[in-house]
């Protein structure tokens, strides 16, 4: 019983991390209709934002306002980033087939991967403790830490608001709107180029805050940290439903949930393999995921 | 018949050539610029003909690498002349994993198949790396190689040579003409009649096959592998040369198989330390060329398209 509660409390963090990075693809693939690769390098960059942003200005000394700083500078590092990505690479090619949109957003991927190498070296960093990490208090023998702790307080304060954003605001009907019927939404005064602008920044800042806490408690930062992370939350969009955000949060959940499991009970080494069996089994049986839809198409 | 005479004299002369004057370094390129091709025609055919992105490639490959090697090795007493008969073995694994691999695909409109794929690839990548009979994470080794260059060479040349007329044949034939009437417009091609999920299938099979084709002969060209050598990034050299050729384009993908292995072997000289500089080229060069050159150096055209009429009569190419 003590080891179970163990390992869901271990999956609600994991799963919480995945559900902030799902909710940045499938936020992409719902108004754009194609598959960020990118999203997982935006993660790093978000990362090592901070990294250098306590390097400077010596954030070393772990206390809540550094806390709050470098999840700020990473949030907002990550954004700018996703912005100038989608401006350069993704915007030339808003009218072109979809297939040169995704070999693009594989070549940003690399270039990141890579350049990252000769940028920020190749070899671990070791993150800043910006906060301390300490055991709280034991809930049925097992000790809850403070880092756990802020990733769900972090996480699910997040979603909150980004729920508020899109279905509350203005910007957030917006979105919607463009990602319902985009040739519709500039006769009624939308501009789609701020709009697909507007879900790059907050799908690119969500990554940000899931990069600062994932290296918070696990303060190895490395320009390769993006991909098996990025491809297991892409994994939880599409099991969830890709477009849907809902889905993402609770895919991103259940994924993280069921790999903390595989891991807890034996089979750690195939852990890197779980999350694609998911996705095969769930394209064979439901492969409009969770809570996903089919439009029908008119002609 | 006298074009075939002719072929097979130049290619013989380009054998002899490479066999007597240059070294064996300059060989080895060669050969690996073949597996090279034939990778990138086994990509072309599923992602340039059938517009299905397909990012698993090296998947596939390493199990037709895998498979040819350990068939040749456990099975067939480990000898040299039995190799064909491995690669061939390695191929069909492939296509059948391919079939599978297509099965949870198609069901849905939209890129399901580089998704698939890219899990298969890994999922592949992890089942190598715990089974410790092929070496796990070592790699496997001692895998039998062709006593004589001129041999592997043979052997490579005739490889790509089926490859690339079978894909003609059928980029020619009813089944490339389906396969271009999806790429267009999907929904006018089902209106007419054309099962489409069952045309992409197939194309993935076929494509499957000849990429275990190329892994089989990688295996046993090299003598080494290990599951590093299949890693993502190798599914995204074989799609950069694929989409530099012309997605589409056959002879495009051998071209451009052939400047992207020569290439970075003849700049190998100005790199400097330990940086990789290719992996900086090679996005940079995919992004530059999506937004100014989409269609890649020929597009759908073949090579021989711009061969004056004259010519193409007399060889009988048809239009």
């Amino acid at each position: 019983m003590q080891e179970f509660l163990q390992h869901t409390l271990n999956g609600l963090s994991v799963g919480s991390i995945y559900a902030l990075l799902a909710l940045g693809y499938t936020m992409v693939y719902g108004i754009l209709g194609m598959i960020n690769f990118a999203h997982s390098e935006i993660y790093m960059m978000g990362a090592f934002g901070t990294f250098y942003l306590s390097k400077w200005f010596h954030l070393g000394t772990p206390s809540l306002l550094n806390f709050t700083i470098g999840l700020l500078g990473g949030m907002i590092f990550a954004a700018v980033i996703g912005f100038l990505v989608e401006k350069l690479a993704y915007k030339p090619l808003r009218d072109s087939p979809k297939m040169n949109v995704l070999i693009t957003a594989i070549g940003v991927s690399i270039l990141f991967q890579f350049g990252g190498q000769i940028i920020f070296g190749a070899d671990p960093k070791s993150f800043p403790t910006l906060i301390e990490d300490k055991n709280l208090f034991s809930l049925f023998d097992s000790p809850i830490h403070l880092t756990d702790l802020l990733i769900y307080f972090v996480s699910f304060a997040s979603l909150g608001i980004l729920s508020f954003i899109i279905f509350k605001t203005q910007t957030g009907r917006a979105m919607r709107a463009v990602s319902t019927r985009p040739d519709m939404t500039p006769l009624m005064g939308i501009n789609n180029n701020k709009i697909i602008s507007m879900t790059f920044i907050i799908g690119s800042a969500l990554a940000g805050i899931a990069a600062v806490l994932v290296s918070i408690k696990y303060p190895k930062i490395d320009p390769m940290m993006g991909v098996r992370i990025g491809m297991a939350s892409f994994v939880a969009a599409v099991f969830g439903g890709i477009g849907s955000l809902h889905g993402a949060v609770i895919g991103g959940f259940l994924l993280g949930l069921g790999e903390t499991y595989l891991i807890g009970y034996g089979a750690s080494t195939y852990k890197d393999a779980f999350s694609f069996v998911i996705l095969i089994i769930v394209l064979l049986y439901k492969p409009t995921g969770l809570f996903g839809t089919t439009r029908k198409e008119k002609i | 018949m006298k074009k075939y005479i002719i072929f097979l004299v130049l290619v013989a002369g380009l054998g002899v050539v490479l066999n007597s004057f240059l070294n064996s370094y300059i060989q080895a390129i060669f050969i690996s610029f073949i597996i090279n091709a034939i990778m990138a025609l086994s990509l072309n055919f599923i992602t340039g003909l059938a517009d299905q992105f397909s990012l698993g490639h090296a998947g596939l490959m390493a199990l037709g690498a895998y498979t040819s090697a350990v068939i040749n090795k456990e099975f067939l007493g480990d000898q040299w002349m039995f190799i064909p008969v491995g690669v061939l073995a390695g191929a069909c694994i492939a296509g059948v994993a391919g079939y599978l691999v297509s099965l949870p695909s198609f069901r849905l409109k939209g890129d399901y198949l580089a998704i698939v794929t890219l899990g298969f690839a890994e999922i592949v990548r992890v089942v190598i790396l715990n089974w410790s009979h092929v070496g796990g994470a070592r790699g496997y080794n001692g895998i039998r190689k062709f006593p004589d260059f001129l041999l592997s060479y043979g052997f490579a040349v005739l490889l790509l040579f089926i490859t690339f007329m079978v894909m003609h044949r059928l980029k020619v034939s009813w089944f490339g003409r389906n396969l271009w009437a999806i790429n267009e417009d999907d929904i006018a091609a089902e209106v007419m009649g054309l099962e489409i999920a069952k045309t992409k299938r197939y194309a993935f099979t076929i494509s499957s096959f000849f990429a275990g084709l190329g892994g089989g002969f990688y295996a046993h060209h090299l003598g080494y592998i290990s599951p590093g050598s299949f890693g993502f990034i190798v599914s995204v050299q074989i799609l950069i040369i694929t989409v530099l050729g012309g997605l589409g384009s056959l002879s495009g993908s051998i071209i451009a198989a052939a400047l992207l292995t020569f290439l970075p072997e003849a700049l190998r000289s100005v790199q400097s330390g330990g940086l990789d500089l290719r992996m900086i080229i090679y996005p940079i060069l995919l992004i530059l060329m999506m937004i100014l050159r989409p269609k890649g150096l020929f597009g759908r055209r073949e090579v021989y398209e711009w061969l004056p009429a004259r010519l193409k009569t007399k060889w009988g190419i048809k239009q």
